[in-house]
């Protein structure tokens, strides 16, 4: 079992990477915490950072998960290798790009890039936007999946994940209490299919909602509440295509034992129970 | 008596506009609102601004105080009138310049210029300064005064005040029940303002925004202290125009009204700062 204690970054590919930047400082409202010749980090919370957008394929996504030892990377590269994923230790340039000590990175079963990272750098710094936007932190990501039901079994009987709720066939996925991590959406493709920032309250939804709208920001979802979670949210869209989602309230799953997930419909009314309908493929039939 | 509601800007000239501004906002730690040619108006809290540089004569400053009502205000005008203190009503322009719907402008025994005003206009918008420079709000101002104990009599008979505390003949004001003190009066040779204070979060916040002053090369003449009066930490450095700035955090609070007793401390280096921080301030001297 690969045991993953939280979800640490993204790293995205880009042809425009001040573009890029931009948009993740002026709009989605992240703090630089530095700036290579080919790369840029944000922070979004106390890590040192939470979002990487590097000089490449808009097509590459990464998402990286915590180990809590050393040896869970060698476990967990002999569990995938058993199941026929090919498994590439991180060299130690790699890992220092990522701001980790150590590194294995594997497709998921669709083909997404995962990597599994231990001691992923935090900063004595805490984070502030150069706009207001009240973010509290990077919290989960959604993953484009071409089979949802074959992919559940990877995430929950290969790594340690939890269904908290499904829409359809599209699993909520939790690791710890929070409601979920990982949420996985029915695709033709690999890559991540969205990219959550938690906020404040209801007031910082709406704010952005407002303030990105100025700016013609192309909305594609909400603003809403999530009948699973609970959270209010909006989604938007960001370079490359990507969808940045704001979301706040989450709910959090206290008694594991009690706990039953539930099933909602494949359907707006699934996604939200204001009755917002998604633009988003992956949310539509 | 006239009863003051509370604190709420102050208005220092500068020679030197574009230099002020940045210093406002990049060194202090506030948020631009507003920037013409002639003024810049800066944000702490939830108020539309605590802080303007007015293009012009440094020698040209004012401190704002907000009354309740126009009942309040009236009666203020009246009780001035008695004592024989000529107030000055604001023109409609110079109100809009304030962003009050009123005001009239007095000058207190040492020739300091004080606003009265009525109805400043509050923001709904939360603070988000550039810098994260941990500000709260405005706390409190320090003058110099030259008439001895008709500023005293001025501040307290006149105007409501309450003497919290004394070090020597410098008298620590305070006129809502927030706060230990409001306004400071220093003896000096010439009037003017002598610091204009800060709240910040916290002590990380304090000692952050110490480091972050060293490295920017910015004059510290004071602390990081603890004053015996009020308890409040604090750290005071050089602005433009000879005008000081300081960060406070911590400190009693609010004044028991029914039990507090004005205390009298010696005017020597330990009554300003109980940790022995020297001071380069003329007035602490």
């Amino acid at each position: 079992m690969i045991r993953l204690q939280d979800v640490s970054y993204v790293r995205l590919g880009t042809r425009d990477l001040d573009g890029a930047a931009q948009f993740a400082t002026d709009y989605l409202g992240l703090e630089v915490a530095e700036r290579t010749r080919d790369a840029v980090y944000f922070k979004s919370d106390a890590r040192e950072h939470t979002l990487c957008y590097f000089e490449g394929d808009p097509a590459l996504h990464v998402a990286a998960f915590e180990v809590a030892e050393r040896a869970d990377l060698d476990d967990a590269a002999a569990t995938l290798e058993r199941l026929g994923h090919a498994v590439a230790r991180g060299t130690p340039e790699e890992a220092d790009r990522r701001k980790v000590r150590d590194f294995v990175a594997f497709r998921d079963p669709t083909g997404n890039l995962i990597e599994l990272v231990w001691r992923p750098a935090f900063s004595g710094r805490r984070y502030h936007g150069v706009r207001d936007a009240g973010i509290t932190g990077f919290s989960h990501i959604g993953l484009c999946s071409t089979d949802p039901v074959r992919d559940e079994a990877f995430w929950t009987k290969v790594c340690n994940a939890k269904v908290s709720d499904r829409i359809g066939d599209a699993p909520l996925l939790r690791i710890d209490e929070v409601h979920h991590t990982i949420a996985l959406f029915p695709s033709t493709k690999a890559g991540i299919q969205h990219i959550n920032h938690q906020v404040e309250t209801g007031d910082d939804i709406m704010r952005s909602f407002h303030f990105l709208n100025d700016r013609q920001v192309r909305m594609v979802f909400g603003p809403g509440r999530h009948p699973t979670s609970s959270a209010r949210f909006l989604y938007f869209e960001g370079p490359d295509g990507m969808v940045f989602e704001y979301s706040s309230g989450v709910g959090s799953i206290a008694d594991e034992l009690l706990y039953r997930e539930r099933q909602f419909p494949f359907e707006p009314r699934g996604f939200c129970q204001w009755g917002a309908k998604p633009d988003i493929q992956e949310f539509r039939k | 008596m006239i009863t003051i509601e509370q604190l709420r800007y102050v208005r220092l000239g500068t020679r030197d506009l574009p230099a002020a501004a940045d210093f406002a906002t990049r060194i202090l730690g506030l948020q631009l609102v507003e920037r013409t040619p002639q003024q810049a108006t800066f944000r702490s809290d939830f108020r539309d601004h605590t802080l303007v540089y007015v293009a012009g004569d440094p020698s040209e400053q004012a401190v704002g105080f907000e009354l309740r009502d126009e009942d309040a205000f009236q009666a203020a005008l009246a009780a001035l009138a008695e004592r024989g203190i000529q107030a000055t009503p604001g023109t409609a322009e110079e109100a809009a310049l304030r962003k009050v719907k009123a005001f009239a402008a007095v000058r207190d025994p040492s020739g300091n210029r004080i606003e009265l005003v009525l109805r400043p206009m509050q923001s709904g918008w939360r603070f988000h300064p550039t810098r994260d420079s941990g500000v709260t709000g405005l706390e409190a101002v320090a003058l110099r005064g030259t008439a001895g104990e008709a500023d005293g009599d001025f501040w307290t008979r006149l105007l409501g005040g309450r003497v919290s505390d004394w070090v020597g003949d410098a008298a620590y004001i305070r006129f809502d029940g927030g706060a230990h003190h409001r306004l400071a009066v220093h003896p000096a040779a010439t009037a003017g303002v002598l610091a204009v204070e800060y709240r910040v979060e916290g002590v990380n916040q304090l000692m952050q925004n110490k480091y972050f002053l060293q490295a920017s090369q910015v004059r510290i003449v004071h602390g990081p202290g603890r004053r015996p009066t009020s308890e409040q930490m604090f750290l005071t450095f050089a602005g433009p125009d000879g005008v000081l700035f300081s960060y406070v955090t911590e400190g009693e609070g609010a004044i028991d009204e029914a039990r507090h007793r004005p205390r009298q401390f010696p005017r020597e280096r330990g009554s300003f700062c109980s940790w022995g921080s020297e001071s380069a301030i003329p007035e602490f001297a």
